[in-house]
């Protein structure tokens, strides 16, 4: 037919096989055919359309949705070969025999047909064997989350016995599911959390120690945010708010909850050096944990990103504060300077501020939210998972994440190739942490209270703090980063001006933005700066000579009005950290 | 019948290539599965055996593509192709991603909203067949096209997807970046195939009724019919794919219920047809396949738009079947491409 081959070259788009090349070798996979969706090697065509004929005379000419209830019909459509020629094993005691090749070949078409062979039996113990397994793994599947929730139940009512019991009999379930994927391995780390708190209970300090070091979570952070396109919405999303907020400001102040890497501030450096009319001159205050060793991990990615802040050639000054938690941190601390434009940014930290719900006295989300407002930041981007693990009932909770984790490991297994592989692993370890906090810890070790944005917009109005809407321009953006990865599952919704992005429907993170409402009273300047420190900011150029600036610095804190808090204060955790660097 | 099918097979295989034979007869089995007697649809078991792909805004051959949500009110999403944005000479922008909702290029560009086919049932705009289409479509003309996942039957019936065609249309004419030229113009052609080239006539009719100006239809094997039984129905009846029980069936579950296959959504040109003189109806090019059962209404078509003084192309393609622009891999296909490529570039 024409000298058009059957199709060769790369499947990217189906028409890019358009050149007529050589004839493809017969294990090929046919390009064409690539290009609509299906897999098929060219030596299997001929065997392929056979089979899809005998289907069509099983069907004859009538309604043929009776097929639709074969269980074969759900197995990969991609794989054509064992797609028709499963369904035809199905079938295959309804079948007549099969046809005798025609006597004369029917010259320049289809080649000679004596090539024609079907290994029948074969194929369909194959598929009976294939179907018996997939049913057992199902059936254990629903097994085990059945169980999993009978033994939350039983740890809610504290029978330990019986938890016990029903963790041997998981362990003995799960050797007989693939636990390299899907529910088997969601279970399996939902096993191992649950044998861990009955086991194992949570202390302080072992809670430490089920969340690693500091610097081991970062690397999990990172694997985490370049496998999924979770943490690049919400940076994404914070620094589109953060930009728009900044339009018209010479002096611009970011206030980053949890600097890790820094690898949301790049984007937005980049940005602002794009910026017409030119860029502001930029502050960046990171917020991280005290480094162990000496090290002093806020300042080396304050370097880093004033390296690059040279580079695009915008006016850069960086200060670390290194706190264990949010509460630790005052307002003097961020030296906030009065006339610049203040950007709060915090990316999955404000659940870390909650207690049980109920006892909301003792949390100090209320006051790290007051303070927030009064400092009048311009803008303020709130990052947080959608889910609801800070219910008073341990079931709940544990329910909740099952289903909550599930989705979200699903969705990292959609992602894709061999190297993508080994990093997706790493990234379920960072999930697996926050499972074990969920399901492990009370109390003050518990961090990880996440709680669903209908929450989080009542607490943050009555802080005074209004939603500023992302916009239908932040919606279409996201929409379009989507596009960049190959999981088809993701959606992007926008619920009333906050965006969400979630896998099949199932929102798992939230963004949104707010600001201060204006009859919010500031605080008092001796609470927010030492005026003396903005005088040095102002007049003075900052040099890139760290000791002098941290000999300025801890003179400044000495000399500063404000009785709170020294640098070494032992009564709260966090120190400011020196070396103001800036251009 | 097993002796009849014998004789379809033979006949079918004999003018089509062998992968494109094993293509359409695989969509033939899938789509005798999902339809059922009494007129429901197995939407579930569609979604699952449609190969889909995803949007792409990395350049393929240099085109990327994207996912938009251009209507809120009916979830009316579409996919964008277009040419790979270049890198701007300047660039004092804000935004933080290269900007995909930018003009392909300084002087005027064709804007190709595209209907995908499917018997007004089957197929989306990310469905691989159609995605590889309207890339093609890209390269060939230097369009920009809009493929609209329009609403599909039976769940939803006539008027849903001409609705959506234009509220597509609607769209467009008010997105900047898709108007090209000294005078600032939406260079827009409106193209399908099967249910999409029926879908296309009929928001061609709307443009025309509204002023808005189109500057072409590209009707592929567009889908059409009436009560009548044709010629052409009656003896390619079952030969090339297609029987007409299963045309009947995807009628009753578009058409309004009650009516029947002379409503004009169907037979634009039968007895309850909308007279098009008086109309500025646009130019259309329109592709018949000698082999599509449908053959006679689609060339009663062709004949309609010209008895009512409009401007008509048609490609007749004798020994084409259903679906010969999927697969470049017959003289069909890329003659047709070449049609397409002139049509669009003498009227734009």
């Amino acid at each position: 037919m024409g000298p058009y081959p059957f199709g060769s070259g790369t499947a990217a788009s189906g028409w890019a096989a358009a050149d007529s090349g050589p004839q493809c070798s017969a294990s090929e996979i046919d390009g064409l055919l690539a290009g609509a969706g299906y897999r098929v090697r060219s030596s299997d065509l001929l065997h392929v359309a056979h089979s899809l004929e005998r289907l069509e005379s099983a069907i004859g000419g009538g309604p043929a949705d009776h097929l639709a209830s074969a269980e074969a019909v759900r197995y990969n459509p991609s794989d054509l070969t064992t797609w028709v020629n499963s369904i035809l094993s199905e079938l295959s005691s309804s079948l007549p025999p099969l046809r005798p090749p025609p006597a004369a070949p029917v010259a320049g078409t289809w080649p000679d047909l004596t090539c024609f062979s079907l290994p029948y039996p074969q194929y369909q113990t194959a598929v009976i064997a294939a179907t018996r397994q997939r049913e057992e793994e199902e059936g254990s599947a629903i097994r085990l989350v059945h169980l999993l929730v009978t033994c939350a139940d039983a740890v809610q009512r504290g029978d330990s016995g019986l938890a016990g019991n029903i963790i041997e009999e998981m362990r003995v379930v799960l050797t007989r599911v693939n636990t390299g994927f899907g529910i088997g391995k969601v279970a399996g780390y939902f096993v191992d959390a649950l044998c861990r708190r009955i086991y194992s209970p949570c202390s302080s300090s072992s809670s430490a120690s089920v969340a690693g070091s500091a610097a081991d979570q970062e690397i999990l952070y990172h694997h985490f945010y370049e496998v999924s396109p979770y943490l690049k919405f919400a940076h994404f999303m914070a620094n589109q708010a953060i930009l728009e907020a900044f339009d018209g400001y010479d002096r611009v102040h970011v206030i980053d909850f949890n600097l890790m890497d820094g690898l949301q501030w790049p984007a937005l450096i980049q940005a602002l050096a794009l910026r017409a009319g030119g860029p502001p001159f930029l502050r960046l205050t990171g917020i991280g944990p005290p480094s162990p060793d000496g090290r002093d991990a806020l300042r080396e990615v304050g370097l880093r990103l004033a390296e690059l802040a040279l580079s695009v050639r915008v006016r850069f000054a960086f200060r670390g504060v290194a706190a264990s938690r949010i509460d630790d941190v005052r307002p003097w601390m961020l030296q906030v300077v009065p006339g610049e434009a203040v950007a709060v940014n915090s990316v999955l930290q404000l659940h870390r501020l909650l207690g049980d719900p109920g006892d909301d006295a003792a949390a100090p989300i209320d006051s790290v939210l007051g303070w927030i407002v009064r400092i009048q930041p311009k803008i303020v981007t709130v990052v947080e998972q959608e889910a609801d693990h800070n219910r008073p009932s341990f079931l709940d909770r544990f329910t909740e994440a099952l289903f909550y984790y599930s989705t979200m490991f699903d969705s990292l297994e959609a992602g894709g190739g061999a190297t993508q592989k080994q990093q997706q692993a790493v990234a379920e370890v960072y999930l697996q942490r926050e499972v074990c906090n969920i399901v492990c810890c009370e109390g003050a070790a518990r961090v990880e209270r996440h709680e669903p944005l209908v929450r989080w917009r009542a607490r943050l109005g009555r802080a005074g703090l209004r939603a500023v809407h992302l916009g239908s321009n932040a919606f279409k953006q996201a929409s379009m980063l989507l596009t960049l990865f190959s999981g088809e599952g993701y959606c992007v919704e926008e619920v009333d001006g906050c965006l969400t992005l979630g896998w099949h429907s199932r929102p798992l993170i939230s963004a949104s933005a707010w600001r201060a409402d204006a009859d919010v009273a500031p605080l008092p300047d001796s609470q927010l700066f030492n005026p003396g420190i903005a005088a040095t900011i102002n007049s003075t150029s900052i040099s890139g000579n760290d000791n002098n600036n941290t000999n300025n610095f801890q003179s400044m804190h000495h000399g500063s009005g404000n009785g709170n808090a020294a640098a070494n204060n032992q009564q709260n955790n966090a120190t400011c950290d020196g070396g103001v660097i800036g251009l | 019948m097993a002796g009849s099918n014998e004789v379809n097979a033979n006949e079918s295989k004999m003018v089509v290539p062998l992968n494109t034979w094993v293509l359409i007869s695989n969509f033939k089995l899938a789509y005798n599965m999902l339809r059922r007697p009494d007129g429901t649809f197995d939407r579930h078991l569609a979604e699952f055996l449609d190969r889909k792909v995803p949007a792409n805004a990395f350049p393929v051959n240099g085109v990327i593509s994207f996912d938009l949500l251009i209507d809120r009110a009916t979830n009316l999403l579409a996919r964008i192709y277009r040419p790979a944005p270049t890198a701007p000479p300047d660039s004092h922008r804000p935004s933080l991603h290269a900007d995909l909702q930018s003009p392909p290029s300084p002087d005027p560009f064709p804007v190709i909203i595209f209907f995908h086919g499917g018997s007004f049932a089957h197929s989306s705009s990310n469905s691989a067949i159609y995605d590889s289409l309207c890339r093609r479509f890209v390269s060939l003309c230097g369009a920009v096209v809009i493929s609209v996942n329009y609403r599909r039957s039976p769940e939803h019936r006539y008027p849903c997807a001409y609705d959506d065609g234009w509220t597509a249309l609607k769209w467009a004419s008010t997105e900047p970046w898709l108007h090209s030229g000294k005078d600032a113009k939406l260079r827009v052609f409106l193209s399908g195939d099967s249910s999409g080239g029926n879908i296309a006539h009929h928001v061609a009719v709307r443009a025309a009724e509204s002023g808005i100006e189109v500057s072409g239809n590209i009707l592929l094997n567009p889908m059409f019919g009436g009560n009548q039984r044709t010629e052409s129905e009656n003896t390619l009846d079952g030969k090339y794919f297609v029987t007409v029980q299963d045309r009947y069936w995807y009628w009753k579950a578009f058409l309004p219920e009650g009516a029947d296959r002379d409503h004009p959504a169907c037979n634009p040109f039968g007895p309850n047809g909308m007279k098009l003189e008086e109309l500025p109806f646009t130019k259309t090019l329109v592709t018949v396949a000698g082999l599509d059962l449908t053959r006679d209404w689609q060339l009663a078509y062709a004949e309609g738009l010209e008895k009512a003084g409009h401007d008509v192309k048609l490609v007749y393609r004798e020994q084409a079947t259903i679906g010969f622009y999927f697969l470049p891999n017959t003289d069909h296909f890329y003659e047709v491409m070449e049609e397409i490529k002139n049509f669009v570039s003498s009227n734009c």
